[in-house]
C-alpha cells in the first residue's frame, strides 16, 4: 500500500513540467487575450472579448494567414503523404540500392530549416534561380515565374519546399508499416491473379492505414507549425501572400500587441483542434 | 513525517490552485537586470556587415565589448524583449521610428541629455534620437535611402519624372535592367517608397499620418505614387516581386542593372562583390522639376543608447564615448562606407568621398520610418509591391486602406 502511494511521486516531475510549461501559459494566454497589454508596460486595460471578436471578424491579415495556412496544409498533407507512400512502396525492398536511396531521400530531414530555406531561396530566385534556369534549359521558358513573389501562389511554392524537407521522414514511417505486412497476403493476392496495382490497392493501402493516420496527423501539426521555413524564405515579417498563423502571431507580438497576439493564439489553437477533429472523423469514415 | 494519498492530493490541488490564480493575474510588472557586472559589456545591434570594423575598434581601444548581432528584421521584432531582460545590450542600437518609440515607452533608454558625448554630434542629425526634450539615443549612421546608380551606365541626372522614364527606356534599349529592385525582401522593398513619396506627398509627414487616419492610402497623392510604381514595373528586373536583396545587389554589382533601388548602406556590399564602376545616388524625381522639393532621402539611424536596465551602464556609456570620438567614428565610417553623424570626421573611403556632395543636397528624412505600427507600414508598402505584381493602383490602395483601418 505504501509503495503504491510512492508511485504517485514518480509522476510528479512530468506533471510539474506539463503544468508549468503548458497549462499555466495556456491559462495566462487566456487572461492576456482579454487585455490590451503591449508586452512590457506595467499598465494595461481589460478589453473583454474585443480582441477575440476582432481576430475573428475584422482582421484581414489574420484571415489571409488562416487561408494561407489551410492551403499550405492541404497541399503538404496530400503531397507529402502521397510522395512518402510512393517512395516507401518503391524502396521497401531490402537491397543495397534501396538502402542508399532511402538515406538520400531522408537526408533533407536532418537539415535545419534555415538551411532548407537558403537552398530553396536559391531555387526560386527569378533571375539566378535553378527553377527558372531548368525551365529555360528544356525550352519551357514561357513558364518562368517569380515564385515567392506571386501573391496568389507563393504559399504553394513554400509547400513544395516543405514536402521536399519532410517527405523522407514520413517515408521511413511508411516503410516500417509496409514491412509489417505479412508476405502471405501478397502470395494470396498473386494466387488470385492480382497485379501490382491491385496488390497495392487491396493489400498495401489498407494495411498501412495506421501509418497513414500517423503521417497525416504529424504532417498536419508540422504544417501548422511551419514557422522558421516561412520566415527563412519570406523574410520577417512575411508579406500577406506568405503569412501563416504562426508568423502572423509572431508579427503581432513583435508589434508590441501581446494581448492581441494571445487572442490570435487562442483562435490558432481552436483551428488546430478543429482540423484534427475533422481529420479523425474522416479517417474513421475511410477506414471504418 | 508520514504522508497519505490525501495529503499528496491536497498538496497538488493547493499548488495547482495557486499557480492557476497566479496565471490569471494581470500582465505587467517590470524586469530588472540579471546580468553579471563582471566581464565584457554586450553591444546589441543588427549590422553583421559591420562586425569586423567594430572588432577592430574594440581591439585597438582595449574596450571589453561583446557584439550581440541579430538580423535586422529579427532585431526589429525582438530587441526590446531582450533589452528589457538586461542580459543582452548593455549598449544597444535602435531603428528610427517605431522601435525607438517602443524602447522609449518601455523606459529602456538612459537619458543622455547634457552628457559631453552629445556635443560631438551634428545637432540637426540626432533629432531622431530625442523625445520630449531628452536626448535618449544618438543616431550614428547617416545613410541615403536613395537608389544607387552605376555612373558607367548612367551619366545624366533626370530632373523630372518624364525624363527619368526616358532614361529607363534608354537603359532598357541597351539591354540593361534599368532598376534592380528587391521586391521580395520585406526590409528593402520599401526603401524605394521613400523617394517615390517625398515629392508627391502634400506634407513631409503625410505618410506617417496614414496611421492616424489624417491621410489615406486612397488619397490622390498616394494613388499617384502607386500609378508611378505601375509605370516603373516594365523597368524592374524579371520577377522583381520575388527578388531577394542579395540577388538585386548581385545584378547591380555585375553591371547588369543601371540602378539599385535601396540605398547607400549597400555600397560596401556592392564593392565586396567586386564592382569597380563609379557609384553615385540618383532619386527618381516624381514630379515636374519646378515642383520637386527634394533631390533624395536620408536617414539618421542606428541609434546608439545605454540600457537603463543594465548593471554596466558606466561601461556601456564609455563604449558610446569611444564610438563618438571623431577618430573612431572615422574608422567606422571608412571601414563600412557609411557616413556618420559625428562632427569632424575625415572621410578617406573613395565611395564616401564621392557621395559627400549629398551631405549638403536637399534631402528629406526617410518617411517610411514615420510609422509606429509595423502592420500599417507593411500594408502601405505592400500596396506598392502588389501594384508591381499586377494589381491596379486603386485596388491595391483600397486593400491597404482596409488593413490600415483595422490596425490603426
Amino acid at each position: 500500500m505504501r509503495s503504491s502511494r510512492t508511485l504517485y511521486l514518480f509522476a510528479a516531475p512530468a506533471l510539474v513540467l506539463y503544468g508549468g510549461f503548458f497549462l499555466l501559459p495556456a491559462v495566462q494566454g487566456l487572461r492576456y487575450a482579454t487585455t490590451d497589454w503591449d508586452g512590457y508596460s506595467s499598465t494595461f486595460h481589460d478589453v473583454g472579448a474585443a480582441n477575440l471578436t476582432d481576430v475573428v471578424t475584422d482582421d484581414d491579415l489574420f484571415r489571409h494567414a488562416l487561408t494561407n495556412n489551410l492551403k499550405f496544409l492541404l497541399v503538404v498533407v496530400l503531397g507529402q503523404t502521397a510522395l512518402a507512400l510512393l517512395l516507401a512502396v518503391l524502396l521497401a525492398a531490402r537491397s543495397r540500392g534501396s538502402t542508399w536511396l532511402r538515406a538520400l531521400f531522408f537526408l533533407p530531414t536532418i537539415l535545419s530549416s534555415v538551411s532548407v530555406a537558403f537552398i530553396w531561396k536559391f531555387v526560386y530566385d527569378p533571375n539566378f534561380g535553378l527553377a527558372n534556369a531548368l525551365l529555360r534549359a528544356v525550352g519551357l521558358g514561357r513558364f518562368e515565374s517569380s515564385y515567392l513573389g506571386n501573391e496568389s501562389t507563393a504559399i504553394l511554392w513554400v509547400a513544395v519546399a516543405q514536402i521536399w524537407f519532410h517527405a523522407g521522414q514520413m517515408m521511413v514511417v511508411y516503410i516500417a508499416g509496409i514491412n509489417q505486412i505479412p508476405d502471405e497476403l501478397y502470395d494470396a493476392a498473386r494466387t488470385d491473379g492480382a497485379g501490382r496495382w491491385q496488390q497495392f490497392r487491396h493489400v498495401t493501402w489498407p494495411m498501412v492505414a495506421p501509418a497513414t493516420a500517423l503521417v497525416v496527423a504529424y504532417t498536419t501539426l508540422q504544417s501548422f507549425k511551419a514557422f522558421d521555413l516561412i520566415l527563412g524564405l519570406a523574410g520577417n515579417p512575411p508579406r500577406s501572400g506568405l503569412d501563416v498563423l504562426a508568423t502572423r502571431i509572431y508579427s503581432t507580438f513583435a508589434n508590441s500587441q501581446l494581448g492581441y497576439a494571445a487572442a490570435e493564439s487562442i483562435v490558432f489553437m481552436v483551428a488546430i483542434a478543429l482540423v484534427t477533429f475533422l481529420q479523425n472523423r474522416a479517417a474513421r469514415m475511410v477506414h471504418g | 513525517m508520514p504522508y497519505s494519498r490525501r495529503h499528496l492530493l491536497q498538496l497538488a490541488a493547493g499548488s495547482g490552485a495557486a499557480a492557476f490564480l497566479a496565471a490569471c493575474a494581470g500582465p505587467g510588472g517590470s524586469s530588472s537586470s540579471t546580468s553579471n557586472s563582471d566581464g565584457p559589456i554586450s553591444f546589441a545591434h543588427w549590422r553583421a556587415e559591420d562586425k569586423e570594423v567594430f572588432e577592430q575598434i574594440i581591439k585597438t581601444s582595449g574596450s571589453a565589448v561583446r557584439q550581440d548581432i541579430s538580423p535586422s528584421n529579427d532585431y526589429q521584432s525582438t530587441a526590446l524583449q531582450k533589452l528589457r531582460g538586461g542580459t543582452v545590450g548593455d549598449a544597444f542600437t535602435a531603428f528610427r521610428g517605431a522601435q525607438f518609440l517602443e524602447i522609449a515607452k518601455a523606459g529602456v533608454w538612459t537619458d543622455l541629455t547634457g552628457k559631453p558625448l552629445v556635443a560631438k554630434y551634428e545637432p540637426n542629425l540626432i533629432t531622431a534620437g530625442a523625445q520630449d526634450g531628452k536626448q535618449l539615443g544618438l543616431p550614428y549612421q547617416l545613410v541615403f535611402n536613395t537608389p544607387l546608380v552605376n555612373r558607367d551606365l548612367v551619366t545624366e541626372t533626370p530632373k523630372d519624372w518624364d525624363s527619368f522614364l526616358a532614361l529607363l527606356e534608354t537603359l532598357k534599349g541597351k539591354g540593361v535592367t534599368p532598376i534592380a529592385w528587391p521586391g521580395g525582401d520585406a526590409a528593402n522593398a520599401g526603401q524605394l517608397l521613400n523617394v517615390m513619396v517625398v515629392n508627391n506627398a502634400p506634407a513631409d509627414d503625410a505618410l506617417g499620418k496614414i496611421e492616424t487616419g489624417e491621410t489615406k492610402v486612397t488619397d490622390d497623392w498616394f494613388l499617384t505614387v502607386l500609378k508611378q510604381y505601375q509605370q516603373l514595373t516594365p523597368y524592374f528586373q524579371k520577377g522583381s516581386t520575388g527578388t531577394s536583396s542579395d540577388a538585386a545587389l548581385a545584378l547591380f554589382a555585375q553591371g547588369k542593372a543601371g540602378l539599385l533601388a535601396t540605398g547607400s548602406f549597400q555600397v560596401s556590399g556592392v564593392r565586396k562583390l567586386g564592382a569597380t564602376f563609379p557609384i553615385d545616388l540618383l532619386a527618381p524625381i516624381t514630379t515636374t522639376a519646378d515642383k520637386a522639393k527634394y533631390e533624395g532621402v536620408f536617414n539618421a539611424t542606428f541609434i546608439l543608447g545605454v540600457n537603463a536596465k543594465s548593471s554596466k551602464k558606466d561601461a556601456a556609456q564609455a563604449w558610446l564615448d569611444k564610438l563618438s570620438d571623431p577618430a573612431v567614428a572615422g574608422v567606422y565610417a571608412n571601414g563600412t562606407a557609411q557616413h556618420v553623424t559625428v562632427k569632424g570626421v575625415e572621410y578617406t573611403n573613395a565611395d564616401l568621398k564621392a557621395l559627400a556632395p549629398w551631405l549638403t543636397k536637399k534631402t528629406a528624412l526617410a518617411p517610411r520610418f514615420q510609422f509606429s505600427n509595423l502592420d500599417v507600414r507593411g500594408a502601405v508598402e505592400n500596396a506598392a509591391v502588389a501594384v508591381v505584381g499586377g494589381k491596379s493602383p486603386e485596388e491595391a490602395a483600397e486593400a491597404a486602406q482596409k488593413v490600415v483601418d483595422q490596425k490603426k
